[in-house]
């Protein structure tokens, strides 16, 4: 049979984002398939040199836009590792909130995202309103809906809003009520099994050849290999949670690990919200007004667990008032360029979109 | 485990006893950065990986146009040992080259053809490394070298654009005055007492 190009994205329910994979076909099994980056490219690396420390926090978290927490947190951390800054003890844990918050929207978002490829779309609208109740939270502590900038250089930008631990606390619940309901809906769901078991496996030692973290990861190796655990950052060693994990990786397992992170997210919150302590959230890291602030010369890597894998920051600074090159590593670099192109010849179209959805790749962390 | 420098001790300790690095530069117990030379970094990313360094977190360049350098940089990560290790050379910027680490590494393939693409740097031994990743008919010198200025690419490349009125204030001496205005009427509002 003659071979034939097909176009998965920018436009398609099963792909996230503006990215476009080009697939090969003879039938319907994938013979040869890359992935097309750079329609979001928007030089956020050139851009970063130009403007100022302060600065940057407004437009980082334009990086991943599903979870634009853990680049305002990876940018932050780094940036005190380069000044030797203590922030105050309340900081971190009002950080910890915000990165469980958006760890949950971005599950929800991906998990919801699962009924496009297997057409079920009831997930997606279920889990679209939920994430809709995050939204409301992160409105009322930052004043933005999805682009927050408040974890800031120095702790976050303004202390926690009365009462809304009681709003926390009723979403958290409403959302536990719920969990069985969520999962009868997606992976407890004969047609979504049929769909998603055993397709799209990833091995153990493919992870290890792509670099692939996160999830996709803990899948497959069966350790608890998550950052929050490994090296602890914030205060996540002072907080009891379990990583769930699995040695046998397919669609299914994957998504399985989620829904489970999902409830760990959930107590740690809860933890958070009685552990925090009172007190000042945040500290001048530098001297003189925010314009003229400097950073130490150095070269760090600053790390952070997202909900799709390890995400970071490259940070150079020459000791001046810009810093001298900020590189991110996308957590979804590995699996979305050389896992389409080495691991989708031999699967079907319609499994392409499911290892985008489960593997969490998202297309402005590849392009920048 | 996580609380000792034990770890980092142990990379440093691995390193010296391969090569004489440049710099060492201990971050925090979890990270560690070496500058060593060109020739060396292909034994050390061996060295590491054998010892468990398995992942390549990051694959980049910085510039230095001072020093007439490219600077590139490994990040590689332990998951049992939890230390981030940076290995960091410098190459020549008129004629940068460096060997490719996909037979090592085989995830770093698209990253050196992005850095190839921002930076220029060529990686013989990757049979990808000149093909074009995210630019799109790029006809420029790569854009992340610090001579690379946006502003002056962006006047070149695309048509000015014509305003009906001007809404800017650098040019305009009155729109000046008026700001100055403004502004003197605001401060003297604030002087006395009053808050809003």
């Amino acid at each position: 049979m003659r071979q034939m190009k097909l176009f998965l994205g920018p436009q398609h329910p099963g792909m996230h984002g503006n990215a476009s994979v080009h697939l090969f076909v003879d039938g319907d099994i994938i013979k040869r398939s890359y992935l097309l980056p750079g329609m979001l490219h928007r030089g956020f690396e050139k851009a970063m040199e130009r403007k100022l420390w302060v600065n940057n926090i407004s437009l980082i978290p334009r990086v991943c836009v599903p979870e634009p927490d853990i680049n305002e947190m990876a940018y932050a951390q780094g940036a005190e590792k380069l000044l030797k800054l203590e922030i105050p003890e309340r900081a971190h844990w009002i950080r910890m909130i915000m990165l469980e918050l958006a760890r949950i929207s971005a599950h929800l978002m991906s998990y919801g995202g699962l009924g496009g490829p297997t057409g079920h779309y009831t997930l997606m609208y279920h889990a679209h309103a939920d994430r809709n109740s995050i939204l409301d939270i992160f409105e009322k502590i930052s004043g933005a809906r999805v682009y927050h900038q408040y974890i800031v250089i120095g702790g976050v930008r303004q202390d926690l809003p009365k009462g809304i631990e009681k709003d926390i606390n009723a979403f958290l619940d409403d959302l536990e009520s719920r969990y069985i309901e969520y999962r009868d809906l997606g992976i407890e769901n004969p047609s979504v099994i049929a769909r998603i078991k055993d397709t799209i496996m990833l091995p153990e030692e493919v992870v290890w050849e792509l670099g692939v973290t996160g999830i996709g990861m803990r899948s497959a190796v069966g350790k608890p290999y998550d950052l929050r655990k490994v090296m602890p950052y914030a205060r996540y060693d002072q907080v009891e949670f379990e990583v769930p994990t699995s040695t046998y990786s397919d669609a299914r397992s994957r998504v399985d690990i989620k829904l489970k992170e999902l409830v760990q997210s959930i107590s740690i919150i809860r933890q958070c919200l009685k552990k925090m302590p009172e007190g000042p959230v945040r500290v001048k890291p530098s001297r003189g007004q925010s314009m003229r602030w400097k950073v130490p010369k150095g070269y760090v890597y600053s790390p952070v667990e997202s909900s799709r894998g390890e995400f970071g920051y490259y940070m150079v600074s020459d000791g001046g008032i810009n810093p001298y090159r900020i590189g991110v590593r996308g957590a979804s670099y590995p699996q979305g360029l050389l896992g389409i192109e080495k691991y989708m010849p031999g699967t079907r179209i319609d499994d392409c979109a499911l290892w985008v959805d489960t593997m969490g790749i998202c297309s402005p962390e590849i392009d920048r | 485990m996580t609380n000792s420098m034990s770890n980092v001790e142990f990379v440093k300790a691995l390193i010296i006893q391969h090569v004489r690095p440049h710099v060492i530069d201990i971050i925090d117990q979890h990270q560690i950065g070496f500058e060593v030379d060109q020739n060396e970094i292909h034994l050390l990313l061996l060295a590491l990986k054998n010892a468990g360094w398995i992942q390549m977190s990051y694959l980049s360049a910085i510039d230095w146009p001072g020093e007439n350098k490219f600077e590139v940089v490994y990040v590689l990560f332990n998951w049992d040992k939890p230390v981030y290790v940076q290995l960091r050379t410098k190459i020549d910027r008129t004629n940068p080259v460096i060997d490719s680490i996909i037979q090592i590494y085989p995830g770093a393939k698209y990253y050196e053809r992005e850095c190839h693409e921002f930076f220029g740097i060529a990686f013989p031994g990757n049979p990808d490394h000149h093909k074009q990743l995210i630019l799109e008919q790029w006809d420029d010198i790569p854009p992340l070298r610090k001579d690379f200025d946006p502003k002056a690419y962006s006047d070149r490349k695309f048509p000015q654009r014509t305003y009906t009125e001007d809404y800017s204030l650098s040019n305009s001496e009155s729109t000046k005055v008026e700001k100055r205005k403004l502004r003197k009427q605001r401060a003297e509002s604030l002087k006395g007492g009053k808050k809003q």
